[in-house]
C-alpha cells in the first residue's frame, strides 16, 4: 500500500478485520442513508425557548419511568409520547431539557 | 451555545440524541425511509468511523443499476446493530404532520427498533388525535402524558419576553401588570 494511500483513508477496528474506507466515501454514505438535515428547525428551537419552563415534565411518573427505565420497578415504558393541543408548548418541551436534568 | 452544551453533555454520559422534527410543509420530503436514515446518520455522525456492516450495505447497492434505494428493514437492523452498546435517544416532534399512512409504518419500523435494541428510548410529541394510534402501534412499550400550558410557565415565560423587549421606553407599570394578569386568564381559561 502506497504511503499516499495510506494519509487518505481512515482505519476502522472492526470485530475480525481492519477495514478502511476513503475519506470521501464517509459523505457519500450519509448522504445515502438520507438526504435529510433537521438541524436548522432543532436551533431555531433552542434560541426561542426559555430555560426552565415546562420542568415540570420531568417530575411525572410517567418521564420517570420512561428516563430510568425498569430499574425504578415500574413497568418497562421505552417510548415516551407528550400530546395536546396546538400551542401548548409541545414542540418546546424538548430533549436538552430532558437530559440536562437527569 | 445550547446545542454545545448538550453535545459535552451527552459525550460525557456516553448518549446519544438523534432527533427529527416532522413538518407539514416537507411531508414529501420526509418519507419514512428518509426520516429513519436522518436518525441514523446522526449516530453515525457521533461515531468514530463509519461500521464496516455499513460500508459494505453502502457498497453492495452501488452494483444495481442507478443504486438500489436503502429500506426500512435495512434501517432497522442498521440501528440494531449500532446502538448495541450505547444508550440513545431518539426524539420526534410533531407526530401529527406526517402523513397517516407513513406514520403508522414509521411507528412500526419505531417498535421494532425498541424490540431490537434494549438500549434506546424513544420521546415524541404530537396532537391529542394521534395518540390512539401512537399506543396501537407501539403497545405496552408507550406511555402518554398530556401537556398543557400551566400558569407559572406562561409568567416565566412572559417574564423573559419582557426582559427582551426592544421598546422598554413604551412600558410602564401599569401595562406591565395588566400583560402579566390578563395574559396567563386568557390561556387558563382557554
Amino acid at each position: 500500500m502506497s504511503r499516499a494511500f495510506t494519509d487518505n483513508i481512515n482505519s476502522f477496528n472492526g470485530s475480525n478485520n481492519v477495514f478502511f474506507i476513503a475519506s470521501d466515501e464517509e459523505p457519500k454514505i450519509l448522504a445515502w442513508l438520507s438526504p435529510l438535515d433537521p438541524q436548522v428547525r432543532h436551533h431555531d428551537i433552542c434560541e426561542q425557548r426559555v430555560d426552565s419552563i415546562g420542568n415540570w415534565l420531568l417530575e411525572t411518573k410517567e418521564f420517570r419511568g420512561w428516563y430510568n427505565g425498569s430499574e425504578d420497578g415500574g413497568s418497562d415504558h421505552t417510548a415516551l409520547f407528550c400530546y395536546g393541543e396546538p400551542g401548548v408548548g409541545k414542540s418546546y418541551i424538548w430533549y436538552e431539557r430532558l437530559l440536562a436534568n437527569n | 451555545m445550547v446545542v454545545d452544551y448538550l453535545c459535552n453533555h451527552v459525550v460525557e454520559r456516553g448518549m446519544v440524541v438523534a432527533c427529527f422534527y416532522y413538518d407539514f410543509a416537507s411531508r414529501e420530503a420526509q418519507s419514512p425511509t428518509n426520516m429513519l436514515g436522518s436518525l441514523l446518520k446522526q449516530v453515525l455522525s457521533g461515531l468514530e468511523a463509519i461500521p464496516v456492516e455499513i460500508v459494505q450495505k453502502f457498497r453492495g447497492q452501488k452494483k444495481a443499476i442507478g443504486g438500489r434505494r436503502l429500506q426500512l428493514p435495512d434501517i432497522v437492523k442498521m440501528w440494531i446493530a449500532v446502538t448495541s452498546l450505547q444508550r440513545t435517544f431518539i426524539c420526534v416532534d410533531a407526530l401529527d404532520e406526517c402523513v397517516p399512512s407513513h406514520r403508522r409504518e414509521v411507528l412500526g419500523a419505531l417498535g421494532q427498533i425498541l424490540q431490537g435494541s434494549p438500549n434506546t428510548r424513544i420521546f415524541m410529541t404530537g396532537r391529542s388525535h394521534i395518540r390512539g394510534v401512537v399506543e396501537k402501534e407501539l403497545g405496552v412499550t408507550a406511555t402518554s402524558v398530556l401537556i398543557v400550558s400551566r400558569e407559572d410557565d406562561i409568567v416565566t415565560y412572559l417574564c423573559a419576553r419582557l426582559g427582551k423587549d426592544t421598546t422598554p421606553e413604551a412600558m410602564d407599570s401599569f401595562l406591565k401588570n395588566d400583560i402579566m394578569k390578563s395574559i396567563p386568564e386568557e390561556i387558563s381559561e382557554t
